[in-house]
């Protein structure tokens, strides 16, 4: 056996116990909502293995009032309204977390660490309590409102909760650390000679963080991006505690199937519905990624 | 930040280890699904005292996540306690472990009012805890206007426009909205749950909030004025934070509950569960535990160690109408989820 085999047989077997845990965590789990999705519900939740294709016909043609079948877009009108939140979530926190990452990194190396310590220091408490806190700070008799009026700015506000700004308040706090470390990264592997030398051919600052900076951080901030984009599509806390829950994201409609509805079989289909459509997003994204990569390497 | 990334993976192997541990059940101990808070804890104090049993209570706060969990198999809990649609939907589903409840000494001890009813009719599978009723409760400091009628909360006037709010799930609301609107429950007429449907949409551009979580905060800081709710939750914010809450007493009627101690099937300490049943239901605990948890019982308790009365305690005996909630039809159900979906969508 030459070298290569063997090295070839060992790369086998050592991601084999990778591969095992992701196919019982990933693989298995995803294909049992597949499953569920292709049968017949039960009539008190749950589910039969009788094989029907109606849950998917349900996501677009639904019973009216009348009782006749007809296309019923108030799934796809969830769907689009969780995308659109997705979205401005994910620019809001790439606006916020370009300049945090840049001001990090030109720190010294303990500011630094303390810093990148303190992005992290979040992810040790519970999520509800970190979307918890809002509510107090966000509410009628809230840290923002109080301040306002002792500073004798505004008289009387609103409240900020129960809206959908602060929904997206809450969503932009949640996962901007997973934009900002990544960002992060990829400003660390950035080469000063390269700002340098933009500086010594006349770029200016501008010219130099549009064509320098930017592009050399990209890979960073799209990590950052599809760490923010994916979970928001899924985020169920913050539109039941801040939005008031007056308007379903795709999270909170999959839950009521699960729930209420008692339509598990539909839920599992939105379910896989929201997974391809993430999925195909990807991939997508991964193919354009190596296509340049390829058209960099031929130039 | 490899060093880092190892510890919190660490951190995350010994979560995982804890949660292992906690799911992994001796000879004495017992786990309870419960509503949130509804279980004195001082009860489960005195229990584990006495009978050297590990007593863990986790709380829900839906029938339909509880539905759903004991769905899933597998729960891991020996006592839960649904509602009594949700009783008749479990039994009928085989949800729930047979306990020859009617013969056990409990029995005697329930109020003749709540033996073997129609989620139950053997009497065999649930052993009653608490009943009360849902309506609304207003901050008398913010709305001083009457509430006799269910026309205040769902055709608000101005003064609560925008200052009130609902519940996250359909159970109860959409129960209310029938008895308001003069629909039996359950309705199987999608042209009755299009009235229903309209009643709330009207009502949603002046709700705050559909929320289940944080209800007293929320109603007794002033956050909303008008919020659907319990009524013993609202005598215990009266009387433990004195907060200047009413409950309405809606002339349409309210929507009636139970909550009953009930045994998943294949429940690992079924005679630990039946220890529990036997001693929440003994008159001093069950008083102890009347006491603690603010709604009705509907097992004896000692008149003279009993905390609320007709006086201090009216939200405990409505003066209107009480309709029990119905274990809806599939097809009724699916009207009930139509008009909640296209409420919110």
């Amino acid at each position: 056996m030459n070298a290569e085999a063997r090295n070839a047989r060992w790369n086998v077997l050592g991601l084999l116990p990778a591969q095992l845990i992701m196919l019982a965590t990933l693989i298995v789990p995803v294909g049992i909502i597949v499953l569920v999705s292709f049968s017949t519900r039960g009539p008190y939740g749950g589910f039969d293995y009788v094989f029907t294709t109606a849950p998917y016909r349900q996501i677009l043609f639904n019973e009216g009032w009348t009782g006749e079948l007809e296309f019923n877009p108030q799934y796809l009108i969830v769907v689009a309204r969780t995308m659109i939140l997705a979205a401005a979530t994910t620019f809001i926190c790439l606006l916020l977390s370009f300049p945090v990452a840049y001001f990090i990194s030109l720190q010294k190396a303990t500011a630094k660490m303390l810093l990148i310590y303190l992005v992290t220091l979040p992810f040790w408490v519970s999520m509800i309590v970190r979307v918890y806190s809002w509510i107090i700070i966000l509410g009628n008799d809230g840290v923002i409102a109080k301040t306002l009026h002792a500073l004798g700015l505004v008289d009387n506000m609103g409240s900020l909760l129960f809206t959908d700004t602060a929904m997206l308040i809450g969503l932009v706090y949640s996962y901007i650390p997973l934009m900002i470390l990544p960002i992060f990264a990829s400003i660390e592997k950035l080469d000063p000679a390269l700002v340098e030398a933009s500086h010594d051919l006349y770029g200016s600052r501008l010219t130099t963080l549009r064509r320098v900076i930017l592009p050399l951080c990209r890979p960073g901030m799209m990590a950052g991006s599809i760490l923010v984009f994916v979970p928001c599509l899924g985020a169920v806390l913050e539109p039941i505690l801040l939005g008031g829950g007056k308007t379903m994201m795709m999270g909170n409609l999959i839950q009521l199937q699960f729930g209420a509805a008692r339509n598990w079989p539909l839920g599992a289909a939105i379910s896989i519905v929201l997974m391809a459509a993430v999925l195909v997003f990807l991939v997508w994204r991964g193919l354009r990624a190596i296509r340049r990569e390829r058209a960099e390497a031929a130039a | 930040m490899t060093r880092k990334t190892s510890i919190s993976l660490l951190a995350a192997v010994a979560a995982a280890g804890l949660a292992f541990a906690g799911s992994a059940r001796a000879d004495g101990s017992l786990s309870i699904y419960a509503w949130a808070d509804s279980i004195s804890p001082d009860m489960v104090a005195k229990f584990e005292k006495e009978t050297g049993i590990k007593v863990t209570v986790d709380a829900f706060s839906s029938n339909e996540d509880l539905l759903t969990k004991l769905q899933a198999g597998s729960s891991g809990y020996d006592i839960v306690t649904p509602s009594q649609h949700f009783v008749k939907i479990m039994v009928d589903s085989g949800l729930l472990e047979d306990i020859g409840a009617s013969s056990l000494p409990s029995f005697e001890r329930i109020l003749p009012d709540w033996q073997k009813q129609w989620w139950d009719p053997t009497g065999n599978y649930s052993v009653p805890l608490a009943f009360g009723n849902a309506g609304f409760t207003v901050n008398r400091d913010l709305y001083k206007g009457p509430v006799d009628s269910w026309k205040v909360y769902f055709e608000p006037s101005d003064e609560l426009k925008g200052k009130i709010a609902s519940l996250a799930q359909p159970d109860e609301v959409i129960p209310a909205a029938e008895n308001y609107l003069g629909i039996p429950y359950c309705s199987e007429d999608p042209q009755e749950m299009k009235k229903v449907l309209d009643l709330l949409q009207a009502q949603k551009p002046f709700v705050a909030a559909y929320s289940s979580d944080n209800i007293e905060n929320r109603v007794g800081s002033g956050e909303v004025a008008a919020h659907f709710w319990w009524d013993g939750n609202t005598m215990r914010l009266r009387r433990n934070d004195h907060a200047n809450v009413e409950y309405a007493m809606p002339k349409e009627g309210l929507v009636g509950w139970l909550d009953s101690y009930a045994v998943p099937k294949g429940a690992a300490n079924l005679d630990n569960a039946k220890k529990f049943i036997d001693f929440m239901t003994q008159l001093d605990n069950a008083t102890e535990q009347y006491n603690y948890y603010g709604h009705s019982s509907p097992i004896k308790v000692d008149p003279a160690k009993a905390l609320y009365n007709k006086e201090n305690a009216p939200e405990l005996f409505p003066t209107v109408p009480v309709k029990m909630g119905q274990a809806c039809s599939p097809a009724a159900q699916e009207l009930v989820t139509k008009v909640w979906t296209q409420l919110l969508q």
